[in-house]
């Protein structure tokens, strides 16, 4: 258990030799994970749920830093830890914080032993595939290796914003799909007649659209 | 505390990163589609007041006009200068890549014609439907054009995210939701397989660029290729789900019938393109040298996309289904040219992407008018004793089955006729013979639709009070009566030598009333027949110019 | 070990600020905690056995993906911030493009009324100023006076406002219109 642990480590340290320090930094880290993992699931309340997957998040990002891998801890942190968990949030508390989760239930039978199963499955295949496999891969990286003196921040930017130029930028029409696509959506369908409001039968014609939106909200 | 900003700034300023060359001549199709599409966002969102469909109906029009020249343009500038890479290898600009951006500009073009009518009969609103098919039809183009893995998988998902949305437009149809959310949950789970399979080419060639991965796979042999042969094939999955190839076609049945009928048009041509392009370059061009492992992959495929396609369409009633299966067809025939891997498949496939084109949107356009309001009318019944009541009509809609099904002095006889003889270039004898055969038996579905049409109506006798100046008046839009005279308005010439025409007897059946085809609606029919049976009759031009793309293909 | 010290000053702050924040709320807030029966939805000793389902206006899910969307703009601004002084001008024409194609985004959004919220709000804007005179103004307009009356049973947007001429005067939807167009 102990070579495993060392091995993981000695993974999870660029330079090859763990100092005390990456050691310990490891060991907390991993126990944050661990611990908000089993949480998420234990958790009665979906809003401790919520926040023991923010802990899990955190404790990865952590790793990241760990791994050298500055960027990715950061976007761990602003995209999952801040931006997914609200967002969860946000649906946890439209659906009623109060509402205890009974977890001795299984809505979907025989999914606990298949989880088990499936896992034990894919760490096997992942660690036989370790040891076995002999597939050619080709060169390391297309940014150079992450071992340089600058950040490896500074050089995923360089990549995006030379090499990946074109597709950074075309990644903005897809942002751009997704707002009007969202908004196209969720207007209300036109055929369906909501109940006569007091206040909505006086309507500007000069502002036919604002007069639309606003119709959507009215539940 | 500004010094020490400064003092920082310049310490920092040592190493200046060398940043690429951008050739804003390769990427102008492109760029135009996409600005077009947020020009008229800006503007709907500016002056929504005074937005209508017809204006938003204009600046896609404008745009797709616009997108056309600079790619004819481009067209005169590869054949003089030549082809190359441009913007750090991230876009081909070669013959290939322009031919797809004319084929997707015409398909915009045309959909742009036949969604105006549509979205004022079934009254949807607003800009948002052009935004999103500008956008998707430039994710089209950027498939066509990409060089880099990466890029190819941008451009899909450009593609398809606008396409699930606009396959939900119609509020109004149950169906219209239940296709998008379909299509967007199998097509995320396929972009999901796809990225997954570019992941493992890059792990196994070291790089995601196109002429990269082939120049590595030209210098090395690789001895253990299992991962490699691992993300060729989660490619290939990816792209047989866009094309609608089987097995990977479950998903096209319902989302064809289910969405708008402009939609599914243009999903049928320029997903087609896009995929098909992106399909070829990346394996004709980047795995050329693994040809042995996936053409006996793409061959099955092919075999399959042709066997289910034209058999199950045989017993479709609604001919949106029926219009999937067929399309599932022309995916196999399409692959024809794929698998044979040369010169001669490419310049097939590419004429024969340009010609279904031409042919399914003309079709899907029939179909959007033949629906009546609320797009509900798509049964083979609805058909029937349509080339008594609007002979042109129904003679434009028989060209586009006919060429289709492969009819000789149309451009889908060629377009069968060169991706066998393509087969058979390579000595795929049994894929040749079968894809005649299904071209036969397909033949047969969409003959049953013609005879539909130039059979009379079950039941006429009933004639019913309704006077030509009710026929004139259309559909009753009972959803939108603001709508009607907006659509009235919309008619012109064509339309009115349409409708003047028939003279068939109005029965008490709503199915037997004439359907009004908008005037761009028919201009769209028109262009499209119009190129189907011209270059039907005189291949050459079409032909040649497929040929030459492939040539100056990198 | 240096190194180390701020990290250490931060984990000692994340726990000053953890523990005041209970402190805080202790000492602050107010000391009757509602009981489940006082929060229940029938004051009445009526335990609901099932949750009532409940709907929500798809616009609420709309603004959270929207903020999703532009939090994912982040994962690309933070590389640019490192690096942008090695990008000089070319790097700020590239973000520049970029953000002005989202911030079309935006203003769709907002002109849209996506992010605006509640019905009332909305209303007022869309009747400026409904005054006595304007009123009357209305009435004697008549047919085609500049008031367009949205028929409540009628289809809703996509061109729907009728051109009924029919300016209701008492403001009540159950209102017969035949006075009106008799006048």
């Amino acid at each position: 258990m102990a070579a495993v642990m060392h091995g993981v480590l000695l993974a999870a340290t660029a330079t090859g030799h763990a100092s005390l320090v990456d050691w310990g930094t490891f060991v907390v880290a991993a126990a944050i994970v661990l611990s908000g993992a089993i949480g998420v699931v234990v958790a009665r309340n979906p809003v401790h749920s919520a926040l023991m997957l923010v802990m899990t998040l955190f404790g990865i990002a952590v790793l990241f830093v760990l791994q050298r891998d500055d960027f990715l801890a950061a976007v761990q942190v602003i995209v999952y830890a801040g931006a997914i968990v609200v967002l969860f949030l946000f649906v946890i508390m439209f659906l009623g914080v109060d509402r205890d989760e009974n977890i001795a239930t299984e809505p979907l039978r025989g999914q606990r032993p298949l989880a088990v199963a499936l896992v034990a499955l894919g760490v096997t295949g992942l660690l036989l595939l370790g040891e076995v496999s002999k597939w050619t891969t080709g060169a390391l990286s297309v940014a150079g290796s992450t071992d340089s003196s600058t950040s490896n921040v500074a050089q995923l930017g360089t990549s995006v914003y030379t090499t990946y130029l074109f597709p950074f930028e075309v990644t903005s029409a897809l942002l751009v799909i997704a707002v009007v696509g969202a908004v196209a959506l969720a207007r209300r369908p036109p055929a369906v007649v909501t109940a006569p409001d007091p206040d909505d039968e006086l309507v500007d014609e000069s502002a036919p659209a604002a007069a639309d939106a606003h119709q959507e909200v009215t539940p | 505390m500004s010094t020490l900003l400064f003092a920082a700034a310049s310490g920092a300023y040592g190493a200046k990163i060398h940043t690429p060359h951008i050739d804003y001549l390769s990427i102008l199709p492109i760029l135009i589609m996409m600005g077009g599409a947020v020009l008229l966002v800006t503007a709907s969102s500016l002056f929504r007041q005074v937005m209508g469909v017809g204006s938003a109906t204009f600046i896609t029009v404008g745009t797709a006009i616009a997108t056309l020249v600079a790619a004819l343009f481009q067209w005169d500038h590869v054949v003089t200068h030549g082809a190359k890479v441009t913007i750090a290898g991230s876009i081909a600009y070669d013959g290939f890549s322009v031919f797809i951006q004319i084929v997707v500009a015409i398909a915009m073009l045309l959909t742009a014609l036949i969604a105006d009518g549509y979205l004022k009969r079934e009254g949807i609103d607003g800009p948002e439907f052009h935004v999103l098919a500008m956008l998707s039809a430039s994710g089209a183009m950027l498939m066509g054009s990409a060089n880099d893995l990466i890029v190819i998988f941008l451009g899909l998902e450009i593609l398809s995210i606008a396409l699930y949305v606009l396959a939900a437009f119609n509020h109004k149809r149950a169906e219209s939701g239940e296709a998008a959310l379909k299509y967007f949950v199998l097509g995320a789970f396929s972009s999901a397989v796809f990225v997954y399979g570019i992941a493992l080419v890059y792990g196994a060639t070291g790089s995601s660029n196109l002429p990269q991965i082939a120049d590595y796979l030209s210098k090395n042999v690789v001895a253990s290729n299992g991962v490699l042969l691992a993300g060729l094939a989660l490619l290939l999955v990816g792209f047989g789900f866009k094309i609608a190839a089987v097995p990977f076609h479950m998903w096209s049945p319902d989302v064809y019938q289910g969405s708008p009928s402009p939609v599914t048009g243009l999903m049928a041509a320029i997903a087609k393109a896009g995929a098909f392009a992106a399909l070829l370059r990346v394996f004709v061009s980047s795995f050329g040298t693994l040809r042995a492992d996936w053409q006996p992959i793409v061959w099955g495929i092919a075999i399959l996309s042709l066997v289910v396609g034209a058999f199950a369409a045989l017993v479709q009633k609604d001919i949106k289904r029926m219009m999937a299966y067929s399309s599932i067809n022309h995916a196999g025939f399409i692959l024809l040219g794929v698998q044979a891997a040369t010169v001669r498949g490419v310049s097939a496939s590419l004429y024969y992407l340009f010609a279904y084109m031409f042919m399914v949107i003309g079709t899907f356009a029939v179909i959007t008018v033949v629906a009546r309001d609320g797009d509900s009318g798509h049964q083979l019944t609805d058909y029937r004793g349509l080339g008594k009541r609007q002979p042109l009509l129904a003679l434009a809609f028989a060209v586009l089955l006919l060429a289709q099904a492969g009819a000789p002095f149309t451009t889908g006889f060629l377009a069968k006729f060169t991706v066998v003889a393509a087969a058979v270039d390579i000595h795929s004898y049994a894929l040749a013979v079968i894809a005649m055969a299904s071209a036969a038996v397909a033949a047969f579905f969409y003959l049953r639709v013609v005879v539909a049409m130039y059979s009379p109506v079950g039941a006429v006798g009933d004639l019913s009070d309704l006077d030509a100046g009710e026929l004139d008046a259309g559909p009753i839009s009972v959803a939108s009566p603001a709508n009607a005279p907006v659509s009235v308005h919309g008619q012109n010439d064509a339309v009115a030598s349409l409708s003047v025409l028939t003279e068939g007897p109005p029965t008490s059946a709503v199915a037997d009333r004439m359907v009004r085809v908008p005037g761009l609606t028919t201009v769209a029919i028109g262009l499209s027949v119009g190129f189907t049976i011209v270059f039907g009759i005189i291949p050459g031009p079409i032909v040649d110019f497929a040929h030459q793309a492939t040539l100056l293909f990198t | 070990m240096d190194d180390y010290l701020p990290i250490l000053i931060l984990i000692i702050l994340g726990f000053l600020f953890a523990a005041l924040s209970f402190v805080g709320s202790a000492m602050l807030a107010p000391k009757k905690r509602p009981t489940a029966a006082k929060i229940a939805p029938y004051e009445c000793g009526i335990v609901p056995t099932i949750e009532p389902p409940t709907r929500f206006p798809v616009r609420f899910y709309l603004v959270a993906m929207i903020f999703i969307i532009f939090d994912i703009e982040i994962v690309f601004l933070y590389p640019f911030a490192v690096i942008f002084r090695q990008l000089r001008s070319f790097g700020l024409v590239e973000v520049l493009v970029f953000a002005a194609v989202v911030f079309v985004s935006f203003l769709f959004l907002v002109s849209n009324g996506a992010l605006t919220w509640g019905p009332a709000k909305q209303l007022v804007r869309a009747m400026p100023s409904r005054t006595s005179e304007s009123t009357i103004a209305r009435i004697t307009a008549g047919p085609g006076g500049p008031g367009g009356y949205r028929d409540p049973s009628g289809p809703g947007p996509g061109g729907t406002r009728t051109t009924d001429p029919v300016p209701p005067i008492t403001g009540d939807p159950a209102a017969p219109a035949g006075p009106v167009r008799a006048a």
